[in-house]
């Protein structure tokens, strides 16, 4: 192909036209007429919600009529034209966070405008010092003491989640004769559904009280429990999505590994394992995304003080998050500090949309590499 | 995993070698179960045992374990004994080795009383030592004599009470201290769990069926102990929170059941404070996020699968689907109060809840939904087309009834999960501590119809309203106390309806799925 990156573009563009072109050209045109009436109206009552119009209400009902006559007529079209548009919404949702949790955080990071070598930047007076306080002056709103409250957790937490939870793949999907791995897997899955408040209850009233005499502390708590807390909330995360990569090694591979007469584990660390070495660590990585997220757990275990532990590395103490500091601070805050909040969850959100997307990408290296299995 | 072990391949010559070492390995098994219950306050460290504290039992018990570990080494290597080891025992264990007598060296010299410098350079040496007598000399010999090692060390200073009951050590700088209660179980864990691998590793014999005996050992060991946790954390609510939920629960009477816990609310009026608003509440969240997630998520689902070609748009909804089901709920919670509670009356709002949790659970379904879709066999499909049938009835009349089991199993336990999410309806939600029965929604009865935009109205939907998690939050918050009779004993109640909840959604799609497997396996 001789073809320029621009012309095949422009290719493309024109074999779309004449395909709609004949779309249109074969479709009834009543049909055409009220799927697009149908879809015409959803995206004015779109518009119309995004600008808080009480009118929205109008094409809302437009676009239900004009559905409910189109389905009752023209079903295979409007039932195609429907399901693009509840496709659509999944973009739509990541879209509208990214910009209003954007949008909200904008003032704080103005706020928090620093300058280095002469350039003024945005934001970056959150990572320079270390002072939060909203209400006493200098007012400052630093997010590295959540910022080091979160690395501390999800730290603990993944060294909790990632063995136990390999392991624990390992066994359901390798290990475990067929009868024990149908108690176990629900076990676990049952496990992933105890609401995190529960457990945050179970730390608040057992575990920090017990933590305080335990370590002749001031004060119950610590981040060394909420990250073990947290660690077991991953823990179900890490097992599924291992044991789903574990389970995509074709079995062929493993029967040649011990039609030569490897053990059972041998079979595993020299041929499972490193097929499936990708797979367990978006795993781990999509665990860790789980841990950075926890937020009910940290902010009723944690005492809610935006201050960096002495010595860093001191887990006997625990302060704050950043889940925990916008859980405990929304509803009170308002101005700045409203939009520190939003910064806060921007830190949040970036962090763990990148884990996802990387895992993702890790994934699909890996069902590449094992020949299109999926 | 392929089944091409069944058979048996196994020795079956039971020696008296192979029998100490299982014994060594269920002993083992013992301290570790005893050393939790100590950990957990089962029992305590000075308990007596055979007229010696539990904590110099502890320890003879380890000693005579790395002792007979040491000498299961050293009888394979001279032979005694019919093992298979190999040259070496591998670098895992060799570093494992390494690693953990740096951490012995440098936290005894520490408590000795050595410096920054001091502490690292002993850690060094013991490392560099134990990774010398890990990695060079024969495996039998290599994963037994420093494992014996450590397990007699920790033996000996229990034994001599070195660190025993009463024992204290505080951690300059870290405002801390550790308690030989907490110490002595914490020891005899780690302790009993390496010992426990290396008599398992003896036990097999060494070489390849020794590594596989020792780590299945370990990895049964994890897998129990998650069950453990499991069972423990749902017992634990469960014996907590069944005082309070059955508070005043009676049967007979005019109304067959009372059940005051779950028909109350909180207030003065009541002589049994319940739950009743919040129950509602988590009821008629569920079923707005169902309403708006379910049709979406499996109307999606249905055009990836059957009618978009793999392509850009395809892999972008992929992404946005696995970014959305990962981001934090917290994140949902600040996205609902920035975009939804302005444009619903500027307050906090039972409508803001259920779309901020229906945007939770949609990638779930779609998750879901797209795996029930793309399990139908082309087959059908193709049977289907085959008969002169359109695309859409195809759909409609083959691929959805075939995907209804998968999809149904997937809604379940979405709504399980987010039945229980609290960060976001704290956010968006809001609702009283202790409400009221009257504060408990109606939306049914509460539309109307007016003749200025927008037309309908419900506010029912446009006020704050209490959920079950949302109020067990609130009350922690409060400090356990408000004006009611018992608040622990409520808090608890509580906790336990959220969790019965949040579990019959679980128990019902786990069902779900096993009934729907075996019929389609009949």
């Amino acid at each position: 192909m001789s073809l320029t990156p621009q012309t095949d573009w422009r290719a493309s563009i024109e074999r779309r036209l004449t395909r709609t072109q004949e779309f249109v050209d074969d479709t009834d045109p009543e049909a055409l007429a009220v799927v697009l009436v149908s879809m015409g109206s959803l995206l004015a009552a779109f518009v119309g919600f995004l600008l808080a119009s009480p009118w929205t209400a109008v094409p809302l009902g437009a676009f239900l009529i004009a559905t409910g006559y189109g389905w009752a007529r023209h079903q295979a079209l409007v039932a195609r034209a429907v399901t693009f548009a509840m496709t659509t919404v999944t973009l739509v949702t990541l879209g509208l966070i990214v910009v209003f949790i954007f949008a909200e955080s904008i003032p704080a990071f103005q706020y928090e405008t620093a300058s280095v070598f002469g350039v003024s930047v945005p934001g970056l007076g959150m990572f320079t010092q270390a002072r939060w306080d909203a209400v006493s002056e200098p007012v400052r709103y630093s997010l590295l003491p959540m910022i080091h409250g979160t690395v501390m957790v999800t730290t603990i937490a993944t060294l909790v989640a990632a063995p136990l939870g390999v392991a624990a793949a390992l066994f359901i999907a390798e290990i475990a004769p067929p009868r024990v791995r149908e108690l176990v897997k629900p076990g676990i899955e049952i496990l992933a559904g105890i609401p995190s408040i529960v457990y945050g209850f179970i730390g608040f009233t057992i575990i920090n009280p017990w933590a305080g005499g335990a370590f002749a502390l001031n004060g119950g708590s610590t981040y060394l429990f909420v990250g073990i807390v947290v660690g077991l909330m991953a823990l179900p995360t890490v097992v599924s999505v291992a044991e789903d990569a574990l389970t995509s090694v074709p079995d062929v591979m493993k029967d040649g590994s011990l039609a030569l007469g490897a053990t059972d584990w041998q079979s595993m660390t020299s041929i499972t394992l490193p097929a499936a070495f990708s797979g367990v660590s978006a795993a781990v990585l999509l665990g860790v995304g789980r841990a950075i997220g926890e937020t009910m757990a940290a902010t009723v275990m944690l005492a809610g003080i935006p201050r960096i532990s002495e010595p860093l590395v001191n887990v006997f103490y625990g302060y704050e998050t950043l889940t925990s500091l916008i859980a405990r601070g929304y509803g009170s805050a308002n101005g700045v500090h409203e939009s520190a909040l939003f910064a806060a969850g921007v830190v949040l959100f970036v962090t763990v949309l990148c884990l996802s997307i990387g895992s993702q990408y890790i994934e699909a290296r890996m069902r590449r590499r094992l020949g299109g299995v999926e | 995993m392929s089944r091409a072990t069944q058979s048996v391949l196994v020795r079956d010559d039971r020696t008296l070698y192979e029998a100490v070492a299982g014994t060594a390995v269920g002993l083992s098994g013992v301290a570790f179960a005893v050393g939790l219950a100590a950990l957990l306050g089962v029992v305590t460290i000075d308990d007596p045992v055979a007229g010696f504290e539990l904590s110099v039992a502890f320890g003879a018990v380890l000693l005579a374990l790395g002792a007979s570990v040491v000498g299961f080494g050293v009888a394979s290597r001279f032979g005694y004994v019919d093992a298979a080891p190999q040259p070496s025992a591998g670098i895992v264990a060799a570093a494992a080795f390494t690693g953990i007598w740096f951490a012995v060296g440098a936290i005894v010299s520490g408590a000795v009383g050595f410096g920054t410098g001091g502490r690292l350079g002993v850690g060094v040496i013991l490392g560099g030592i134990a990774f010398a007598a890990t990695a060079f000399p024969r495996e039998d010999i290599g994963s037994t004599v420093p494992a014996g090692a450590v397990a007699g060390l920790c033996g000996l200073f229990l034994v001599t009470g070195v660190v025993g009951p009463g024992w204290k050590q505080v951690l300059v700088g870290y405002n801390a201290a550790l308690f030989g209660d907490t110490v002595v179980p914490l020891i005899v864990l780690f302790a009993s769990l390496v010992a426990g691998w290396s008599a398992a590793k003896a036990y097999g014999g060494f070489g390849a069926r020794g590594r596989n005996v020792g780590a299945y050992v370990l990895i049964y060991l994890v897998v129990c102990s998650i069950l453990v946790v499991l069972i423990g954390l749902v017992g634990f609510v469960t014996v907590n929170g069944l005082p309070g939920l059955f508070n005043g629960f009676g049967v007979g009477g005019a109304a067959l059941i009372s059940w005051p816990f779950l028909t109350n609310g909180a207030g003065l009026l009541a002589d049994i404070a319940g739950v009743f608003p919040a129950l509602v509440g988590t009821v008629w969240l569920v079923i707005g996020a169902v309403l708006f997630a379910v049709p979406t998520g499996v109307g999606a689902a249905v055009f990836l699968s059957e009618y978009a070609e793999q392509g850009r748009f395809t892999g972008a909804v992929e992404v946005a689907t696995n970014g959305l089901w990962s981001t934090p709920s917290i994140v949902f919670g600040l996205f609902g109060a920035a975009f939804l509670i302005p444009r619903f009356g500027n307050q906090k709002s039972l409508i803001a809840g259920m779309l901020t949790l229906g945007f939770m659970l949609l990638p779930l379904v779609l998750i879901t939904s797209r795996e029930a879709i793309l399990a139908v066999p082309d087959e059908y499909r193709d049977a289907s087309a085959a008969l002169g049938v359109s695309k859409w009835q195809t759909i409609r009349s083959v691929v959805l009834p075939a995907a209804i089991p998968g999809v149904t199993t997937g809604v379940i336990l979405g709504v399980g999960r987010i039945a229980g999410e609290t960060a976001p309806i704290l956010l968006t939600m809001g609702g009283g501590v202790l409400p009221a029965k009257s504060a408990a929604p109606n939306v049914l009865s509460g539309f109307q119809l007016s003749a200025s935009p927008p037309f309908v109205s419900n506010p029912a939907l446009l006020e704050a309203t209490s959920a079950l998690p949302y109020q067990l939050y609130a009350l922690i918050t409060a400090g356990l106390s408000g004006n009611i009779q018992n608040p622990q004993e409520y808090a608890w109640g509580l906790a336990l309806t959220l969790l019965l909840v949040v579990l019959v959604f679980y128990a019902v799609g786990i069902a779900t799925r096993y009934y729907f497997r075996r019929k389609l396996h009949q």
